[in-house]
């Protein structure tokens, strides 16, 4: 119980950092809010200063901070200027989109990250190891920015089986089925997932190797064998087990891409989400959008590490001792 | 790229009495129906037309709300000449030309069902005046006094004094809004209104649905001003690819900016129809006449000798070649063709490399061993700021780079995301920059550009070139009461900044949009395509399924 207070407490301090460096920094970047109304020779400078002072943007950098932190106390994350509506309802309706694509795509990334890592270990230095090996070198060295658009072409553009973007066919009629809406849900999620299962799948199956492979050769391993366990039972109880430990650790640093998003595959998918939502909160300086992404991200980074260690914890009892291994084999 | 506010040329036509209002009737056709659907880069930053900055906000107002009557397709801002009555259908000036008495189409209404009436017109005006409001066009409408209702279906717009823009400033500035929705919202506070993200206007299209982030759909108002398509739909895709592919695979049927590359995609697809308008914008690079650091006159651009050494450097042919094919001419000045105060005439400093070493020569920039310049031991080195949000301004920047190296000058290309971009030239922390213009039509466009008013402090002429001859000049023509002494003063203020050479004048894009070849279009202006959207039509025989009028999810 005092862990978890402690872990809370910390969790806390670390989001109300990482919300004032936000903070800080978006207003070190050149530009403001109103920027692109400098665009509009009729936005005079004193219409730019008055229009600062109605948005709380005027004076300095200390008393902006303290008023963006009274309003935050009143559990408002201030006015969204590019979006036109409060910070909480721009966020509110990116958030829900974000944690199904983002959802989707993790779990079916490291399923099947996890089986080809595992595959890969099994028949270690045999031809399957070195074919699925190459393709996740390549999975894993393609930009995404790149991956996404050549899954749009190809899925979207020459075959046309699946639509270009969106979250959503916003021409679908009111009459339409509940059936077909869900149908349209899942044709619009097809492409974006594909490309995040392939570059999560890629990391995700390395690692998965990687400590296979090491656990595979450890003592007990080979002792359960000597004890006549069979193979498969020694690789999935003894190996496989233990070695999910790297591969929590990467899912809980994953995590945060459940509400962050992912910035590239939601911007040339169109996908409505967290991810473009605080790309173009930066791009158009709209301060107060940005330090409430930051903050959700924030939040999220503390409850993934949580999480992780946790279940790495639950999974691996020797994470729980400083000495692991030695205290083990001394009793 | 700024959008300069319109201004009013020229010729005052005939200042007194008589209405030239032509009556505001509904183009009744049997052949209704149909979808248009924009495939469209960005969102409207809100639905407050007094607010709203933004051009996606500004295109969806458009068709959304009305004002007293509408510019012609030939953009006179002068007199009343070609303007057609949008809400009033009709209206007289006053004998003395300080009064102009605007008749409210009687069977207007809003899509609320409420009838328009003239306190709408002078709540409007009030709102828009009003320095709370911190509308943009608040300053443009200095000329008008006052508002007044002379009974439900009469507003007069009184002014101060006489200018040759004064119908344009009350027809067009002010878009009319529901006094019975707004008169209790707060001026100071309208962004965050619920009409800022659901407005109720009286124009040809009703406010049906936004879906942050993914679309917005406005239908065809039924009532009386019965637009020919059934519904406008804008989805929103961020990428320039997805949103061109989009309108390539027909999931939407219009891209407003169809990249060089894909045109010759657009042309052989048998889906697609290309349209190539002439636009109002001109892209330059601007010389910083003052170091950014000291205040001081700039070391290198204060020097005429140089900019036009540098102009003359540059192959502007090459440039708009390579970077725009030929969906792009060569800008001649800061104004662009379409423009009347345009002067297509007028001697542009020749593309010449050695004539531009000899100048540079003669301003004692002397080429050392690595064949660049130095005068004083000071290398001939600046940078070019460009935004990074602009691919052919990059692609120019390059181009530019080279050719510039071949006179013995090192120019660094610095690439900025737009906030950065615009903080920079907002505080003319740069020492050549390639901007862009884009305008609506108006002669004093390049007053508000490039006068020595506009120089000062917060101004847009961040180059910061002063020239009284040239300000001089600008303003004759503005005032001018004729067509052809206006023009004689514009041709002449042309020659002066063409010879003082603060911006080499690079390019005026065209718009290259591609559609769905299902289409009519008609009536496209060229400061607002979409200006004409409610008279595009799809012909019964080419409809497809979404062109089936229906609510959509």
């Amino acid at each position: 119980m005092r862990t978890l207070i402690q872990r809370v407490w910390q969790g806390i301090v670390v989001v109300a950092i990482v919300a004032t460096a936000a903070f800080i920094l978006v207003r070190l970047a050149p530009g403001d809010p109103f920027a692109m109304a400098f665009e509009n020779p009729g936005i005079t400078p004193a219409l730019r200063a008055q229009w600062r002072t109605a948005y709380g943007l005027d004076g300095s950098l200390g008393e902006q901070y303290v008023r963006w932190l009274a309003t935050l106390l009143r559990g408002d994350l201030g006015w969204s200027v590019s979006k036109s509506q409060p910070v909480a309802q721009a966020i509110g309706s990116a958030l829900p989109n974000t944690l199904l694509l983002m959802s989707v795509a993790l779990i079916l990334g490291f399923a099947i990250g996890m089986l080809l890592g595992a595959l890969q270990a099994a028949r270690h230095n045999r031809a399957a190891d070195h074919a699925i090996g190459t393709l996740t070198l390549i999975g894993s060295a393609l930009p995404d920015f790149w991956l996404a658009l050549v899954i749009l072409l190809v899925g979207a553009d020459w075959w046309r089986l699946f639509p270009v973007g969106g979250a959503s066919d916003q021409l679908l009629p009111l009459s339409a089925s509940a059936m077909t809406v869900m149908l349209d849900r899942a044709k619009h999620l097809v492409l974006p997932v594909m490309t995040l299962v392939i570059l999560i799948a890629a990391a995700v199956a390395r690692q998965q190797r990687a400590a296979l492979l090491e656990r595979l050769g450890a003592d007990w391993v080979r002792t359960a064998a000597a004890k006549g366990v069979s193979p498969m039972t020694a690789f999935r109880r003894h190996a496989w087990r233990t070695a999910l430990g790297p591969v929590i650790s990467l899912g809980g640093l994953a995590l945060p891409a459940l509400v962050g998003g992912a910035v590239f595959v939601e911007h040339v998918f169109a996908w409505p989400g967290m991810g473009r939502l605080a790309a173009s909160a930066i791009s158009s300086r709209d301060y107060h959008l940005v330090v409430g992404c930051v903050m959700v991200g924030a939040v999220m980074v503390v409850l993934g590490s949580t999480l992780a260690d946790v279940l790495a914890q639950r999974l691996d009892p020797r994470a729980e001792h400083p000495d692991g291994d030695m205290a083990r084999n001394a009793a | 790229m700024p959008r300069l506010r319109p201004l009013y040329l020229t010729l005052m036509v005939t200042l007194t009495a008589c209405g030239g209002g032509r009556d505001a009737k509904p183009s009744a056709s049997p052949a209704t129906g149909g979808t248009l659907v924009i495939s469209a880069p960005g969102e409207p930053d809100n639905l407050m037309p007094p607010i709203t900055t933004a051009t996606a906000g500004q295109q969806v107002e458009e068709l959304v709300f009305q004002r007293l009557a509408t510019v012609g397709p030939g953009l006179n801002t002068v007199g009343d000449a070609g303007f057609t009555g949008d809400l009033a259908r009709r209206w007289s000036w006053a004998a003395d030309s300080l009064s102009i008495v605007f008749e409210l189409d009687p069977l207007a209404h809003w899509h609320d069902g409420t009838p328009v009436r003239a306190a709408d017109v002078v709540f409007s005006f009030a709102l828009y005046k009003d320095p709370k409001t911190g509308a943009p066009a608040a300053a443009e409408l200095s000329a008008v006094d006052s508002v007044t209702a002379r009974d439900s279906l009469t507003a007069v717009a009184w002014f101060h004094r006489r200018t040759p823009g004064q119908f344009f400033d009350a027809a067009m500035l002010v878009m009319i809004l529901p006094s019975h929705l707004l008169s209790t919202v707060d001026h100071s506070t309208l962004a965050s209104a619920a009409f800022a993200r659901s407005p109720v206007g009286s124009g040809p299209f009703r406010f049906v649905k936004w879906v942050s982030g993914q679309s917005l759909e406005l239908a065809a108002d039924t009532a009386r001003r019965r637009a020919q398509l059934d519904r406008v739909v804008y989805t929103v895709a961020p990428d320039p690819v997805t949103a061109y592919t989009r309108v390539a695979t027909g999931e939407a049927d219009l891209y407003e900016s169809v990249r060089p590359d894909k045109v010759a995609e657009v042309v052989s697809n048998k889906q697609l129809r290309l349209l190539i308008a002439p636009a109002l914008e001109y892209n330059y690079v601007g010389f910083n006449l003052v170091d950014p650091v000291s205040g001081k006159p700039h070391a290198i651009f204060s020097d005429r000798t140089v900019r036009r050494a540098l102009t003359m450097a540059t192959d502007r042919r090459s440039i708009v070649a390579n970077v725009y094919d030929t969906l792009a001419v060569p800008a001649r000045g800061p104004f662009t063709s379409a423009q009347a105060s345009a002067d297509t005439t007028l001697a542009m400093l020749p593309y010449s490399v050695d004539s531009a070493n000899a100048l540079l020569d003669a301003a004692g920039w002397k080429r050392g061993p690595d064949s660049l310049r130095r005068k004083n031991g000071k290398l001939l080195t600046f940078g070019i700021l460009v935004p990074t949000s602009s691919t052919p301004r990059v692609r120019a920047a390059v181009l530019l780079q080279e050719q510039f190296r071949r006179v013995g000058a090192d120019a660094k290309i610095e690439s900025s995301d737009i906030g950065g971009f615009i903080g920079r030239l907002k505080a003319r922390r740069f020492d050549t920059v390639i901007g862009g213009w884009s305008q609506d039509g108006g002669p004093a466009n390049a007053r508000d550009a490039w006068s020595s008013a506009a120089a000062a402090k917060g101004g847009n002429n961040q180059g910061g070139y002063r020239s009284p001859a040239f300000d001089a000049q600008l303003d004759s023509a503005l005032a001018a009461l004729s067509p052809a002494a206006s023009h004689a003063h514009f041709a002449a203020a042309w020659r002066i900044i063409t010879a003082d050479a603060p911006a080499i004048w690079l390019a005026e894009p065209r718009l290259v949009m591609g559609i769905n070849a299902r289409f009519v279009t008609t009536g496209m202006r060229p400061d607002a395509w979409w200006a004409g959207i409610p008279r595009w039509s799809v012909p019964p025989d080419k409809r497809i399924a979404r062109d089936a009028a229906g609510a959509v999810r």
